[in-house]
């Protein structure tokens, strides 16, 4: 039994990495669009107190921290359904893809909010700018800090670009996790004899 | 060595990230946002005040982001020195685990005001955590010899 799975693994490809890619891709597209959207309205709905780290801020560190788990969930998700023999190699695949997947996903969902709230790319830069406004710093400072949220929103408005910049980055993200991940929950057969 | 191919595909890719990462500095200033910092705009939150900066230009990342970027390509070089101090060890998960639960300390340590972190202590964390990776990483690119048993 256990010999037939090993042989199995050699012959493994793409299309049997699919389900888990998808499952996990899946799922965290939908995290960090549902994360996006609560600290997005968490931000609207905040009074402009001039706190540096305000709910958009936090959303960064919280989405990056989340987003780095799909590659290892995919390949966890690999071993219990597939096989628990899986390459190294195999497991950057699958957490590169992973993390092309939940791009897609999420940026998918992210363009249709806009058909139920239109104006909410408009509240979130305003509601933002409105807090950098509040901070204590020098002008020139607070002035760098809104343009640069201002440009940073009005790119995440183009899906192109979005999907064009997040894929290598979210992508190279979950290779390394999904590496990890073969070292923590993958089995391996004997590299070598002597 | 194993899997070399895909050892040199991470190394030249992480050693692009580091090069993207210098933002203006390395690759001059552009009208608008410029195209480095699209690039790590759903990784890094790139405050200017938590940026380096040199000569008014500043890097695509943060301090902590640019750490772990550098942290990680210089790992990623050392591997193959790595592994008789990681080679069937559990430690470097450990290490790995601990860097990782010390950036969350250090950012809920200065979110909450309970200490303030600069620019260099969230880089030094961040290399921390990138050296990590690789170390916990070491032993799969190693041929593992084992003894041959007789049936």
């Amino acid at each position: 039994m256990m010999e037939e799975e090993i042989q199995s693994e050699e012959q493994k490809t793409i299309s049997d990495f699919w389900p888990s890619i998808a499952v996990s891709g899946g799922i965290f597209g939908v995290i960090i669009f549902a994360l996006g959207l609560v600290f997005g309205y968490m931000q609207i709905n905040a009074e402009p107190t001039g706190a540096i780290l305000s709910p958009l801020m936090l959303s960064g560190v919280v989405i990056c921290l989340v987003v780095a788990l799909a590659g290892g969930v995919a390949i966890w998700h690999y071993t219990k359904e597939e096989t628990p023999y899986v390459k190294l190699g195999q497991g950057a695949l699958i957490g590169f893809l992973t993390g092309a997947v939940l791009v897609v996903v999420s940026t998918v969902l992210n363009e249709l909010w806009h058909f139920i709230d239109p104006d909410y790319t408009q509240k979130m830069m305003e509601a933002t700018i409105a807090n950098i406004e509040a901070m204590d710093m020098p002008a020139e400072q607070k002035q760098m800090m809104i343009d640069s949220t201002a440009e940073t929103m009005r790119a995440q408005q183009s899906i192109f670009q979005q999907i064009l910049y997040g894929i290598p980055m979210y992508g190279i993200l979950n290779l390394i996790t999904g590496m990890i991940a073969v070292k923590i929950f993958g089995k391996k057969k004997e590299q070598e004899t002597f | 060595m194993k899997h070399q191919p895909l050892y040199l595909f991470v190394f030249i890719a992480l050693g692009f990230m580091l090069l993207f990462s210098m933002g203006e500095i390395l690759w001059g200033s552009s009208q608008g946002k410029h195209w480095t910092e699209m690039l790590f705009l759903g990784i890094c939150h790139n405050l200017p005040d938590r940026t380096f900066s040199a000569d008014g230009y500043f890097m695509a990342v943060n301090t902590r982001c640019f750490g772990i970027f550098a942290g990680l390509w210089f790992g990623w070089g050392m591997i193959p020195w790595l592994k008789s101090i990681t080679d069937q060890k559990k430690w470097p998960i450990w290490v790995l685990l601990f860097a990782v639960v010390i950036q969350i300390i250090d950012y809920t340590g200065n979110l909450f005001h309970i200490w303030e972190n600069t620019n260099h202590s969230r880089a030094l964390l961040g290399m921390a955590l990138g050296i990590a990776i690789p170390t916990a990483l070491a032993d799969q690119f190693q041929i593992r010899k084992t003894k041959k048993t007789d049936r």
